[in-house]
């Protein structure tokens, strides 16, 4: 679904370069649950920031269900964010003075749809995080790990190709941690494929992949092992096999 | 001076020019507007602060009119006159053709010698048809010379004759015998060459329109104006004008059928219609001048408020590195003093530019530079003022702020 | 999507109160110092007849002093007034389609046998095509003949303001009055008409209201009135009787002249050119050739009708509104900068630029409107200050009132203005916002 062939992203100032990332493959399936770790500094948010398309990069190839979305122009990058990305960050970023269901609408609201699609969706979304009873909340009124699952509801209703998880249970305490872990994991199982990125190991090792980062490379590997095989993986490859 | 950190300041703020060049641009055009309205202010200040050589603030002018086809004007006259005078507090009461500085009156050339002259050689003069009072009734003082006797006021004629004696100011008959200090007893003669004798000359006194260059060439003829219409002038002792006002609405208001009392006015309100214009202007440059300046502070007040709000983990910084609130405070005060500074820059050119095409316009005195350094120290008070509450709240910000995470 | 931007746009004004009425206050202030000063200045120096523009003429012709030209600052331009000999000779032409010669005077109404005050009004002495020349409008009756012109015969036309006075506001048509003592008998009554300025007569200062009756041109031969406006000679004659002034070289009679087309414009110029020829030939008009046709708009600019004073206002009303506008667009910058992380948030959930463009854009349109509108009411109560200050007497109302006269295009063209000016304003802010990477402002660093 995803593949990143040789990236490299550098940051220029008048003195100096930062290589960012250097010569970045990566190639992440349907349903996949990856997470990527690596310490502070060695290009996690970087990396994070150019699959979102938040961000150009130098070299490489980039596709995205198949489309190349290397050089594509900050309106059709914004569109594919929009349509195919979910974003989960660290702070939840959610809009101060928006209740939750308007929170939830943002993304939607850029894709144009109408009032009641719009209505549905949120609503399902919302019963998917278990948040449908504070539909009408303030963010201020919510908890660390109720504003985190909110901002995953935001991040599924719009229906996106795979979710994009930034230390997703960062600012949480271990017990909302354990909970929003939990939730991933279930909307994983639901088909949706997630990218993670961490620095907890313990987070990481939930994934079904992990992929360490060192100073903007990969420098380990963890093969795929699956512990059972998900009906999705199945479904995915019988479908994928030449028959 | 090293302490004062110009250089790094300096380049901190033209990295991040865009809110301070808006600022400057504000100070730019308020320099240019305050200097030039200070000067066109002052010129009208003093336009209307002019002395006048008469006692205006004792003076009242009586309006009177007769329409009945068989008006006898003069008798009219005497009879109003008579009473005038009979009233306490009125020191005089006189026939006027005009009221100066009323914006209305008659003006002729005159000249030195008889015969056909050059017309540079002519001298203009506001001329008055008065009665043997005026003199007393207008408060003017004779430099030297007499006043007219009472024989020697002619009786009226319809048309425009000038008569063999008058008394006129300084101004004029400077203006027609430039070597002769004290001309009384001189003949000047009119566009018809009939001559005219100099009684009595007026040390100082103002004509009809106010912004006339002439405004001081005035001539007094000793005969009574034509009628129907007239005005006396009444003057009153010190401070009893307005007494005297509703008195003379009471004696003369019914006391002629034939006419109507047009109006009963202190002289008061012609001089200031005459100078309307020129109050209205200052009042109003001073308002809007005063208001731009406000909005330029309010301006640079949000720029030094908006520089401490998003400089708050730095200053924390600072001062947890060891420097004091005083330095903090002066951070700021010297990062305002420079973009006010360019925006004082840019303006002088504009300031002076405009001072220069007003001068020219209005025929006005060159800007003296000196409205350009007050105009300049003021901005910068401006400037210090608003900047003082956004730099000593920056210099409130705790040290502590520098290791917060959040 | 507008009504999205909207909501957005109303809720993050809602949030900082202060700021939001601060920049509206300014908007409003900038609008309002502009709205006065360009309507004192409109008031003022407009051309009040600009549908007849192509057609009024106003007539001068320079019969005076050889040796030096009538105006010291604009010597190629004859006198604005005529002499009585030389109007009522040039009247005479049948060119023009319609032709008025007239004057000012003064003199007092009465009526017989009624309890009103006689009052003193200022008068127009006129031949009869002067309202329908001037496009004046009537509310009874109309004008006189041209029999009644030369009479004359003791016909009048009364202001409206007059005829509520004397007779409470009805059709007044011949009933009889006294002016200075001299019956008349009312043929009309003249609706309310304030042109701004009253260009058709030099003597009228500019925000002096119109005259309040009418008489036939031949009175004041027939009265030996004296012209209640400027009289000017350059010759030095002796003038003992009435007839005298008649026949002298001074100036005080306007003309004015309706030529429809071109081709009258030349005929009568080439009249106007012979009678000067012709009375060169009697040893008048001394100075060379230089009769003049002027039209309205051109007649204004000649006489100075538009004051030195208000062109620099104007400049100056402008360098307000653009320092309040700059003011405004920092506010906006700052305010927009602030909540750049929202929209980092935005732009990372799909937002485009130009989306991100549109709906500060639109917060800009909220301000923009409010301000405009509030800049509107500010103005108007600005004017009303600006009346007492020109309004000395509480009996002198006269020219105030043009000063209250807003109209229509005048307050379109103030709203638009406000409005699109604030909106420019907030371009650059928008835009700026609108460019700020999508990555920067998300990670709490």
């Amino acid at each position: 679904m995803l593949e990143m062939q040789g990236i490299s992203k550098i940051y220029r100032t008048d003195l100096i370069e930062t290589h960012a990332l250097r010569d970045f493959s990566l190639k992440v399936g349907d349903g996949e649950f990856v997470a990527v770790t690596g310490p502070s500094g060695s290009g996690k948010t970087t990396f994070m920031n150019v699959a979102g398309l938040l961000e150009t990069f130098e070299t490489g190839g980039y596709r995205l269900d198949g489309d190349d979305v290397s050089r594509l122009s900050d309106e059709q990058r914004s569109r594919l964010r929009n349509e195919k990305i979910g974003f989960i960050f660290q702070s939840f970023n959610l809009i101060p003075d928006l209740d939750i269901f308007d929170n939830v609408d943002v993304p939607l609201r850029y894709r144009g749809l109408g009032r009641q699609d719009r209505e549905k969706r949120i609503k399902s979304a919302l019963e998917v995080v278990g948040l449908s009873s504070r539909m009408r909340h303030m963010p201020s009124q919510l908890s660390g790990g109720q504003q985190q699952r909110a901002a995953i509801a935001r991040a599924l209703a719009g229906d996106p190709r795979f979710l994009l998880a930034d230390e997703p249970t960062g600012n949480v305490d271990s017990l909302m941690a354990r909970q929003v872990m939990d939730l991933l994991e279930q909307i994983n199982e639901m088909g949706t494929t997630i990218i993670m990125v961490t620095h907890d190991p313990e987070l990481a090792r939930r994934a079904h992949r992990n992929i360490h980062i060192v100073d903007g490379q990969i420098s380990d590997f963890k093969p795929y092992e699956p512990h059972e095989e998900l009906p999705i993986q199945a479904a995915t490859a019988a479908a994928m096999s030449p028959a | 001076m090293a302490a004062w950190n110009l250089r790094p300041i300096a380049s901190a703020l033209w990295r991040n020019r865009t809110g301070a060049m808006l600022v400057a641009f504000q100070i730019a055009i308020g320099l240019a507007v305050l200097v030039n309205a200070v000067y066109v202010v002052k010129q009208r200040v003093d336009k209307i602060g002019r002395p006048t050589g008469m006692d205006t603030a004792n003076m009242i002018w009586v309006a009177s009119a007769g329409f009945a086809k068989s008006f006898d004007y003069e008798a009219s006259w005497r009879e109003d006159l008579a009473t005038l005078r009979a009233m306490p507090d009125v020191k005089a009461a006189s026939l006027m053709s005009n009221i100066p500085l009323s914006g209305g009156g008659s003006s002729s050339g005159y000249q030195a010698k008889p015969g056909q002259v050059a017309p540079n050689d002519t001298v203009p003069g506001n001329t008055y048809n008065v009665d043997e009072q005026a003199v007393e009734a207008l408060g003017i003082k004779l430099a030297s010379g007499r006043n007219f006797q009472a024989s020697e006021i002619l009786p009226p004629v319809d048309t425009f004759d000038s008569s063999p004696q008058a008394i006129v100011t300084k101004a004029f008959a400077k203006d027609l015998f430039p070597n002769d200090p004290n001309p009384v007893g001189k003949s000047f003669y009119d566009g018809l060459s009939k001559p005219i004798t100099i009684v009595g000359l007026i040390e100082h006194m103002h004509g009809a329109w106010s912004g006339w260059d002439k405004l001081d060439h005035v001539v007094l003829f000793p005969r009574l104006k034509s009628g129907p219409t007239g005005v006396y002038l009444v003057r009153t002792e010190p401070g009893r004008r307005d007494a005297v006002i509703r008195e003379i609405e009471a004696k003369l208001g019914a006391s002629n059928p034939g006419r109507v009392l047009r109006w009963v006015r202190p002289f008061d309100y012609f001089i200031n219609q005459s100078y309307l214009d020129d109050r209205n202007m200052a009042i109003f440059l001073v308002s809007v001048t005063s208001a731009l300046l406000a909005i330029t502070a309010l301006g640079i007040f949000g720029l030094a408020t908006f520089n401490v709000s998003t400089r708050i983990r730095q200053i924390g910084t600072r001062r947890a590195v060891g420097a004091r609130r005083m330095d903090i405070v002066r951070h700021f005060l010297v990062e305002n003093w420079m973009v006010t500074t360019a925006g004082v820059v840019a303006g002088c050119g504009a300031a002076l530019g405009i001072g220069y095409w007003i001068s020219v316009k209005y025929e006005l005195p060159r800007l003296d530079l000196y409205y350009l350094v007050g105009g300049i120290a003021v901005i910068w008070l401006i400037g210090l003022a608003a900047a003082l509450q956004p730099a000593r709240r920056a210099a409130a910000i705790s040290p502590a702020v520098a290791s917060r995470t959040v | 999507m507008f009504g999205y931007y909207l909501e957005l746009a109303l809720r993050n004004l809602k949030r900082n109160p202060g700021l939001t009425a601060l920049m509206i206050g300014a908007v409003a202030l900038g609008i309002a110092v502009c709205v006065m000063t360009l309507t004192m200045y409109r008031a003022m120096s407009g051309n009040p007849i600009w549908w007849k523009n192509d057609v009024l003429y106003a007539v001068t012709m320079d019969f005076w002093d050889p040796e030096r030209a009538y105006f010291d600052d604009k010597q190629s331009l004859p006198p604005e007034q005529l002499t009585y000999r030389d109007a009522v000779a040039v009247y005479r032409s049948d060119i023009p389609a319609r032709k008025v010669i007239m004057h000012k005077a003064v003199g007092i109404l009465s009526i017989d046998g009624v309890d009103v005050k006689p009052e003193r009004y200022t008068t127009r002495v006129t031949t009869k095509d002067f309202f329908a020349m001037f496009d004046v409008p009537f509310q009874y009756g109309g004008t006189w003949t041209d029999a009644a012109d030369w009479g004359p015969e003791p016909v009048m036309v009364i202001s409206r303001k007059v005829n509520e006075r004397l007779f409470g506001g009805e059709n007044s048509v011949g009933k009889r009055v006294r002016w200075d003592d001299n019956e008349f008998r009312i043929i009309g009554v003249r609706d309310n008409w304030l042109p701004l300025p009253a260009f058709y007569d030099v003597n009228n200062g500019p925000l002096e209201e119109s005259e309040d009756v009418y008489i036939p041109f031949g009175w004041n031969a027939a009265l030996e009135l004296a012209s209640a406006g400027n009289m000017n000679g350059w010759k030095p004659e002796d003038l003992k009787t009435y007839q005298d002034i008649l026949g002298s070289e001074n100036t005080w009679v306007q003309m004015w002249v309706e030529l429809p087309d071109a081709a009258a414009r030349d005929r009568f110029q080439a009249f106007i050119d012979n009678y000067a020829i012709d009375q060169k030939k009697g040893g008048r008009y001394l100075r060379p050739l230089n009769n003049r046709l002027t039209r309205p708009d051109q007649w204004l600019v000649d006489n100075d009708v538009v004051s030195n004073d208000n062109r620099v206002l104007v400049g100056l009303a402008f360098a307000f509104l653009a320092v309040c506008l700059l003011n405004t667009v920092g506010l906006l910058l700052a305010k927009f900068l602030n909540g750049a992380s929202i929209t980092g948030v935005r732009r990372a959930l799909g937002a485009s630029r130009k989306q991100v463009f549109y709906q500060h854009l639109v917060e800009v349109g909220v301000i923009s409107s409010i301000g405009a509108a509030l800049g509107l009411v500010l103005g108007g109560l600005l004017l009303m200050g600006l009346r007492a200050l020109y309004t000395t007497d509480v009996n002198d109302a006269g020219g105030t009132q043009a000063l209250a006269h807003v109209d229509l295009t005048s307050v379109v063209t103030a709203l638009a203005l406000a409005f699109f000016a604030t909106l420019a304003a907030g371009l650059y802010p928008a835009w700026r916002i609108g460019r700020i990477p999508p990555a920067s402002y998300l990670k709490a660093q």
